[in-house]
């Protein structure tokens, strides 16, 4: 089940895009980094149950933010929102081991799609 | 969130725009990428205000008059209207252009026709993917749509360039967002600049805050 939500984006607005598609009456923690390298440090103090992660920022990209994040727990489940959606970007990213990729701006019903998809993924192990 | 008083635009209208350029770009590479084999690493769009009188050093500065300088320019009009211009510094375009004819080259020996005809047609071929799927992005998740002029072709430093960056009228305020990406492992690089000015102003700050309302 997922307690804990780490969104890393640089922009204030796209997290705050996202924090309000995220449905309220979960009870999800939610946290915030605003670029890779927060999002790393983040990631090894609050251990989150899902990552969403942005690609391109500054300090420490998304691929290069994700490759740390997978090193350090190849069970972490990060979902990338990004505007680079470039065939080659998403097969980085997949191969990386992301959970899905969302293209940028994410609506509501695919954040809520891909929420249930992490909670079903985490109720089967 | 309300502007300053003095200020054009708010921090978070800046906010708005640069996360719009950031997924209008992103949207235009992977239009790109369906035509030419080619990745482009992204950067972090840039926004600022240019202030009254600084718009003609601020474009001799980005473009930095260089004659090997390619550049499109490209007029938008609609409720949001500027200019676009994809500029390719040092003769970079010429290299991307080398790319983008590597194939048609192979079947066709490039004397047939003059350099300058197939340097001019491959940039209004990157721009018209470029300046046109960024822009087209950028007003449609603003609700709206634009139309455009012909694409113009010029270098820096010639009078074409120059008589571009005089054609503002210095009384006005314009918003650049800039955005410089990179044909990674093809040594090319480039930014495109979208200009938009006063004139647009009210119905942009409208726009971007019913943009983000549409998530609250």
């Amino acid at each position: 089940m997922i307690s804990k939500i780490l969104i890393v984006d640089d922009s204030p607005v796209a997290r705050k895009m996202l924090i309000n598609s995220i449905p309220k009456d979960k009870g999800y923690e939610i946290f915030e980094a605003t670029n890779g390298q927060e999002g790393v440090a983040k990631y090894q103090e609050l251990n989150p149950d899902l990552v969403f992660m942005d690609l391109t920022m500054p300090v420490l990209d998304g691929y290069k933010a994700t490759a740390k994040i997978i090193e350090l727990d190849k069970n972490a489940i990060i979902i990338v929102t990004t505007a680079d959606i470039q065939p080659k970007s998403i097969s980085n990213v997949m191969e990386l081991g992301a959970f899905t990729l969302l293209k940028k701006p994410a609506k509501a019903d695919s954040i809520v799609d891909a929420i249930e998809k992490v909670e079903l993924k985490l109720a089967n192990k | 969130m309300e502007s300053k008083a003095g200020e054009i635009i708010s921090q978070e209208e800046r906010d708005i725009l640069q996360e719009l350029m950031n997924i209008a770009f992103g949207n235009a590479t992977a239009d790109l990428a369906q035509v030419i084999d080619i990745y482009v690493q992204l950067s972090v769009p840039d926004i600022q205000v240019v202030a009254i009188n600084k718009l003609p050093d601020y474009l001799k500065d980005a473009i930095n008059s260089d004659s090997k300088s390619s550049i499109v320019e490209q007029k938008f009009w609609g409720s949001f209207q500027g200019s676009g211009l994809l500029v390719f510094p040092s003769g970079s375009g010429m290299d991307l252009l080398a790319l983008l004819h590597e194939k048609e080259s192979e079947e066709e020996p490039s004397n047939k026709v003059p350099m300058d005809l197939i340097e001019k047609g491959g940039l209004l071929e990157i721009s018209n993917i470029l300046i046109g799927a960024c822009i087209g992005k950028f007003s449609e998740l603003l609700g709206t749509f634009v139309t455009y002029s012909p694409p113009q072709v010029f270098h820096g430093n010639s009078d074409e360039c120059e008589s571009f960056i005089n054609g503002f009228n210095p009384s006005q305020t314009a918003i650049v967002m800039k955005t410089v990406f990179d044909f990674q492992d093809k040594n090319v690089s480039g930014f495109l600049l979208i200009l938009t000015g006063y004139e647009s102003l009210d119905w942009l700050r409208k726009a971007l805050h019913d943009f983000l309302g549409s998530y609250e």
